[in-house]
């Protein structure tokens, strides 16, 4: 029975003790708290907390009258309440399109926190939201302009590349194809079907991701190049194919008459009298490579295309689109006018 | 000079040149004749390599030229470059004249001699330029042939093959595409070049120019020779030879 109540006593005391010090804790953790609230302006926090509350309660007008009485700190004062409220009241000025009334809550902020990133944004968005539109769109044209020149330049250098290289291949194919060795027709025969039968943009792929398994790598310019000057020379073949036979029959007889040789009166006499009538033809075809460049931007090429598409990814500018379409309606306007002025220049020969 | 032995053309089921004999002699002037489809192009065609004979033999001074047999024993014509130097002594004019049309007149006539015969320019030009004036066409050697008559075109076409200094000249039917006044001009040119004695085989279906410039004359039809002989003989009264008299009939 002593040891019982005995133990009974030792248990009362330890759960005092254990009472007391968390009672203990209870006061002295709110006292604490409200200590270091209270030591810097508790206001400053109540207030800021009543005005997010407003504003989640969607009570927009009664939210900004009290997070803009949240006062200025002074120098070396806590600032957080003050921070937190001017932004949320300059992103309310914002939302509501009060460009000014927003500047002026961002440039209260930066007063204090100069470096103040979330600030500084907001301010360039209020600069650019106060701008007219046409105004932004016109200054970020010129502001990457130079970015699609530069570009642009890429895509001419393909163009040229691949306007040296096909009509060399393209001949080359055509001569074959009217061959009369039957394997060597029969060969560029597949090669044009194949090569005008499937989209220039797989072809590209192919060579660019299909042939690192193979063991063959190739760098994003070559990988284009190939893929361009492959294609081209099947259509320009076909082309050029179609001009050598629609020749006259007697050039080929006549000049065979004067003891030339096939090749001979095909390089001197035949394949002179398809430049004419292939400018149109090959002159479509350069054209449309010009646009055709800009399937290379999928195989990691930066031309004109890829820039513009990255360009507008990021400002959401249409005029950036439009000034890269004027800049390919430029080309193609130079390559129109050349060709038409080359075909008039080859045709002199011709009683019109 | 150039002989043709048992020559024979099949186009199919059709034999557009029948087991013909032909001799050509040095300086003799032959007029070929005869209705359309006759088989007189393509005999001048064959003698100029243009066309390959089925069966036959081809004697050029004397030695057979231009073909030889395969292993299967099948006549075949010879390589490409025996052929053009074959072709390159005997001139050919065609009746659509055929002329380069990306070239001037004077390149033209330039063009055999630079390319074939690897002559220089200098040389071809003087060349050229000494045959344009044969043919009167001097003042057109720098015009291209789309600006040129049909005589005109004819004439430097006439003046091209010349310019190989071919042995033997054929003309295809060399007026049968100018209007009536230019054929005059033409018929001139080749009269001046039989006067310097070149050897030529003519087809025509002018029958007054026939009479006028052959020594001989062929009648052909269906791929044979009808009648062979003088133009005196094949012009006068006394031909008897019933198809050649209805074809003269017919033209004249």
């Amino acid at each position: 029975m002593t040891s019982r109540a005995g133990n009974s006593t030792q248990f009362k005391f330890r759960l005092s003790v254990l009472a007391g010090t968390l009672s203990l804790l209870l006061i002295i953790i709110p006292l604490w708290i409200s200590r270091v609230d209270s030591a810097v302006k508790p206001d400053q926090y109540k207030l800021l907390a009543e005005g997010t509350r407003l504003l989640e309660d969607g009570k927009l007008d009664a939210a900004l009258e009290m997070l803009k009485q949240v006062p200025m700190p002074a120098p070396g004062e806590d600032a957080g309440a003050f921070v937190r409220a001017r932004m949320e009241a300059a992103k309310i000025l914002f939302s509501r399109r009060d460009y000014a009334g927003s500047t002026e809550m961002c440039d209260e902020i930066l007063a204090i926190l100069p470096d103040n990133l979330e600030a500084k944004n907001l301010l360039v968005q209020n600069q650019s939201a106060q701008t007219p539109e046409l105004l932004r769109f016109l200054k970020d044209m010129k502001t990457y302009l130079p970015t699609l020149l530069k570009s642009s330049g890429m895509t001419l250098v393909l163009v040229l590349i691949t306007m040296a290289v096909s009509p060399v291949g393209g001949l080359f194919i055509a001569l074959c194809r009217i061959s009369r060795l039957r394997a060597l027709s029969s060969f560029f025969w597949c090669y044009i079907w194949m090569f005008r039968g499937t989209p220039l943009l797989l072809q590209l792929f192919f060579i660019y991701y299909g042939l690192p398994p193979l063991g063959i790598t190739l760098k994003p310019f070559t990988a284009a190049v190939i893929g361009l000057g492959l294609n081209y020379s099947a259509y320009l073949a076909e082309i050029m194919r179609g001009a050598i036979e629609s020749i006259d029959a007697g050039q080929m007889e006549a000049a065979k008459a004067i003891g030339m040789t096939y090749w001979q009166a095909m390089r001197r006499i035949i394949v002179p009298q398809t430049y004419k009538r292939l400018v149109p033809p090959v002159g479509n075809e350069f054209i449309a490579l010009i646009k055709d460049t800009a399937l290379v931007s999928t195989i990691a090429m930066v031309e004109l295309m890829r820039a513009a598409d990255q360009i507008f990814n990021a400002t959401f500018n249409i005029f950036i689109l439009i000034q890269a379409a004027i800049i390919y309606l430029v080309l193609t306007s130079i390559f129109t006018i050349s060709f038409r002025k080359l075909e008039d220049r080859l045709g002199v020969y011709e009683n019109r | 000079m150039i002989e043709l032995k048992n020559v024979v053309k099949r186009y199919g089921s059709l034999t557009a040149v029948d087991h013909v004999d032909l001799g050509i002699e040095k300086g003799e002037r032959i007029v070929i004749i005869g209705p359309s489809g006759s088989g007189k192009t393509t005999l001048l065609r064959m003698i100029n390599f243009l066309e390959k004979m089925d069966t036959g033999t081809i004697l050029l001074d004397g030695k057979e030229v231009g073909y030889r047999r395969d292993k299967k024993g099948r006549l075949v014509m010879e390589k490409p470059e025996i052929i053009c130097r074959l072709r390159s002594e005997i001139g050919m004019v065609f009746q659509h004249f055929h002329l380069f049309p990306h070239m001037t007149a004077l390149q033209n006539v330039m063009e055999g001699p630079i390319t074939v015969k690897k002559e220089p320019r200098g040389k071809a030009e003087a060349i050229a330029m000494d045959l344009l004036g044969k043919v009167g066409l001097l003042d057109k050697k720098a015009v291209f042939p789309a600006f040129l008559s049909g005589g005109q075109k004819q004439r430097v076409a006439i003046a091209r093959a010349l310019a190989m200094h071919p042995r033997l000249m054929l003309f295809d039917e060399p007026t049968s595409a100018l209007d009536p006044e230019l054929v005059g001009e033409v018929f001139g040119t080749i009269k001046n070049l039989a006067s310097e004695g070149m050897t030529m085989v003519i087809v025509t279906h002018q029958m007054g120019f026939a009479r006028e410039m052959a020594d001989r004359v062929i009648f052909m039809d269906n791929g044979r020779f009808i009648f062979e002989g003088h133009p005196g003989d094949i012009f006068s009264d006394r031909m008897d030879n019933p198809r050649v008299k209805a074809f003269l009939q017919k033209v004249l």
